[in-house]
């Protein structure tokens, strides 16, 4: 049993098949994820929803690599992801991958210039252009005059601004974000939700929230529940994107 | 901001908790650094011993043991003997010796020494080496010929009720008529020397002796010629053996000649207890170390799991978070081993002298047991092997102990990273 989503994945970003992550504890078995069959384009945004503890958090980690899925395949960027060793997982997360965390994670002791040079250190771009790029990206999230500050310096849509340009650091073609504004209030949450938005221009944006309104920025809506996909919109009052053709919900 | 600098920039994350974990480095380190010193003092009193004794011969009358009481010149070595033996080539120095003995309680008894001023304080029955250390008064000088002062072991002090409180006062009157089961008697007037030092010779025998200017010794015991030992100094190890020839020559049947060996004794013996124990207690320390800096280490991955997580999501290397924290390792080691350095050099001496007292005279020979830390120059100075032991244990104990949390960083799952929230 699994529900599957029939789309035409040749120019797709992102793409699952059947893939289900359950988790186990003692005889008690938890299936997070249930046959999940997915493309999803490149560029533009898409968001997740559901109810609580319907697998939204287990879906971004497994597409980001975070972790392995107990069965079915995943393919991002042309790669399949189950056949890559650990330290193939991590190259992939600093090249491909940009996350956004609900607490931010920004490394305490570093100010917002060096949060955002981090990723860039990881990928052995050197001190000039790390710092060079850091800047560019915290001017176009609006932080150029907070450059030194560090993280308990900065109020939370800050921190999140500085945690988005960390994300952007190494030019990633897939972000990844998990309920990127659970922290924060609904005016500095509809300011992340546009800057957001803004990034899906050039590539794909992926987000888990809550907020209904903000779901419905998004290029297309995907709908878990018990670890299944039960929709797929293209949401309201947006044109769908050229290369995103969601198809039936349905049984295969 | 590479990952090694920002290890050593985490160490100073939370500044009380860097105060308790350096106390707690420092302690070791410090331990070691005493123990090093120890190990230290003990070998160069081996090594100023062997000076003593590697270029140089003893001349003795034939059959003589040594132990010789002014009765009587066959046991005397002639006067002559001193000049014949300084006009050899390659003597670069001679030492002559006038010996006696005073019963003390029972069947022990003390040994008075004739020497010149500035010539080396040797001691019977031991290395006749002799490195005795003055630790109260002075020692004698060229003033001191014919005069009636003398310098004591702290053994023999101790026996007589001197001691450096009432040093300027102190006295010792020597009986010449006192006998013992191999101590004849003197028919001579008792003599009052004035005692103007007090030595620590590093073993129980060396400390019961009396050292006073070989001038003063011929007046009290008689004896206006006639030698109990001369001690001959070769100008090169080299050349002890062709002095040696050239003494048979010259002096045939009269002497023995010997080449003192009691620092072997004191080599096999003490020098080799005391660097045992200072080694096990050096290895103790490092041991000591790795046990902190693997609790804190520990705290510190357990503490920044999700920071670990999610340095990982972001892509970083399991190698490379490892070497931020073995970074921080070793850089909360060597504040460690400074804080330990200095604390050595404010008490390291006194301490030293403690330690040794304590945890190492009870495990040397008994000649040794009370009387070696006296001897020994306990200095809170830190030469270079001291600073080398110091990074090299720092370094290894900082690997070692950073190896379990290492472990945990290489296994963390990037999950960490969302775990907290
Ligand atoms: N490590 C785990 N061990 C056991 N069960 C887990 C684990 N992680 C998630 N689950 C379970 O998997 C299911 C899906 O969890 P997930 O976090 O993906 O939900 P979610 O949609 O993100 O929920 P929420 O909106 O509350 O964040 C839940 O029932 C959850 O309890
Ligand atoms: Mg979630």
């Amino acid at each position: 049993m699994s529900s599957q989503i029939v789309t035409d994945a040749r120019s797709a970003l992102i793409e699952l098949r059947d893939v289900a992550k359950i988790y186990r504890k003692g005889r008690e078995e938890v299936r997070a994820l249930d046959g999940i069959g997915l493309a999803v384009a490149e560029k533009g945004m898409v968001a997740i929803v559901g109810p609580s503890g319907s697998g939204k958090s287990s879906l971004l980690h497994i597409i980001g690599a975070m972790d392995r899925p107990t069965r079915g395949e995943v393919i991002v960027a042309g790669e399949p992801l189950n056949a890559r060793p650990e330290a193939g997982l991590t190259s992939f997360r600093r090249k491909t991958v940009g996350f956004v965390f609900q607490s931010f994670n920004l490394i305490p002791n570093l100010s917002a210039l060096e949060n955002v040079m981090l990723p860039m250190e990881f990928d052995g771009v050197a001190g000039d252009e790390r710092r060079r790029r850091a800047n560019r990206l915290l001017d176009r999230v609006g932080l150029a005059a907070r450059l030194g500050h560090r993280p308990r310096e900065l109020s939370g849509g800050e921190q999140q601004r500085v945690a988005i340009a960390r994300a952007l650091a190494n030019n990633p073609p897939l972000i990844l974000a998990d309920e990127p504004t659970g922290n924060l209030d609904s005016r500095t949450g509809q300011m992340i939700y546009e800057l957001l938005k803004e990034i899906a221009g050039e590539r794909t944006v992926l987000v888990v929230t809550h907020a209904e309104g903000l779901a419905q920025m998004a290029d297309r809506i995907l709908h878990l529940k018990d670890g299944k996909l039960v929709a797929d919109d293209p949401s309201q009052g947006l044109k769908k994107q050229p290369v995103d053709r969601p198809g039936t919900t349905g049984s295969a | 901001m590479n990952m090694l600098r920002f290890g050593v920039r985490n160490l100073f994350r939370n500044v009380p908790r860097l105060v308790v974990a350096a106390l707690l480095i420092a302690f070791p380190f410090f331990l070691l650094l005493v123990m090093h010193a120890i190990g230290g003092a003990v070998e160069r009193q081996t090594d100023k011993l062997k000076h003593n004794v590697d270029n140089a011969l003893q001349l003795r009358a034939r059959g003589s043991m040594g132990h010789v009481n002014m009765l009587g010149n066959d046991d005397i070595l002639p006067q002559r003997v001193l000049n014949q033996v300084q006009g050899i080539e390659h003597v670069a120095r001679v030492e002559p010796y006038l010996l006696a003995m005073t019963p003390t309680e029972g069947h022990n008894f003390a040994m008075i020494v004739g020497v010149n001023p500035g010539d080396t304080k040797r001691l019977e029955s031991h290395g006749e080496a002799g490195n005795p250390k003055i630790i109260a008064g002075r020692d004698l000088t060229e003033a001191d010929r014919g005069q009636r002062v003398a310098i004591i072991g702290q053994g023999f002090a101790k026996w007589a009720g001197i001691t450096p409180g009432n040093l300027g006062q102190a006295t010792l009157t020597l009986d010449l008529t006192r006998t013992h089961p191999v101590i004849f008697a003197l028919t001579r007037p008792p003599a009052t020397v004035k005692i103007v030092g007090i030595y620590a010779s590093g073993y129980v025998f060396g400390d019961m002796q009396l050292f006073m200017p070989l001038d003063t010794f011929r007046e009290i015991y008689d004896v206006p010629d006639g030698l109990s030992w001369l001690f001959a100094t070769a100008d090169a190890a080299d050349h002890v053996p062709q002095v040696e020839r050239q003494l048979r020559t010259l002096l045939g049947e009269a002497v023995d000649i010997v080449a003192p060996t009691s620092v072997a004794e004191f080599q096999r013996s003490a020098t080799r207890a005391v660097v045992r124990l200072s080694n096990g207690g050096i290895v103790l320390a490092a041991a000591l170390l790795v046990i902190v800096v693997f609790f804190v280490m520990l705290l510190a991955v357990r503490e920044r799991a999700w920071e670990i997580g999610t340095f990982k999501a972001l892509g970083a290397s399991g190698g490379g978070i490892v070497t931020a924290f073995l970074a921080e390792a070793v850089a909360l080691c060597g504040v460690g081993a400074m804080l330990g350095a200095l604390l050595f050099s404010l008490w390291g001496g006194t301490l030293a002298q403690r330690v040794f007292g304590v945890g190492v005279a009870p495990f040397l020979p008994a000649q040794y047991r009370d009387a070696l830390a006296g001897v020994l120059s306990l200095s809170s100075d830190l030469d270079p092997a001291a600073w080398g032991l110091l990074a090299t244990v720092c370094l290894l104990a900082a690997l070692a102990g950073s190896a379990w949390a290492a472990r945990q960083i290489v296994r963390l799952s990037p999950m960490e990273a969302v775990r907290h929230e």
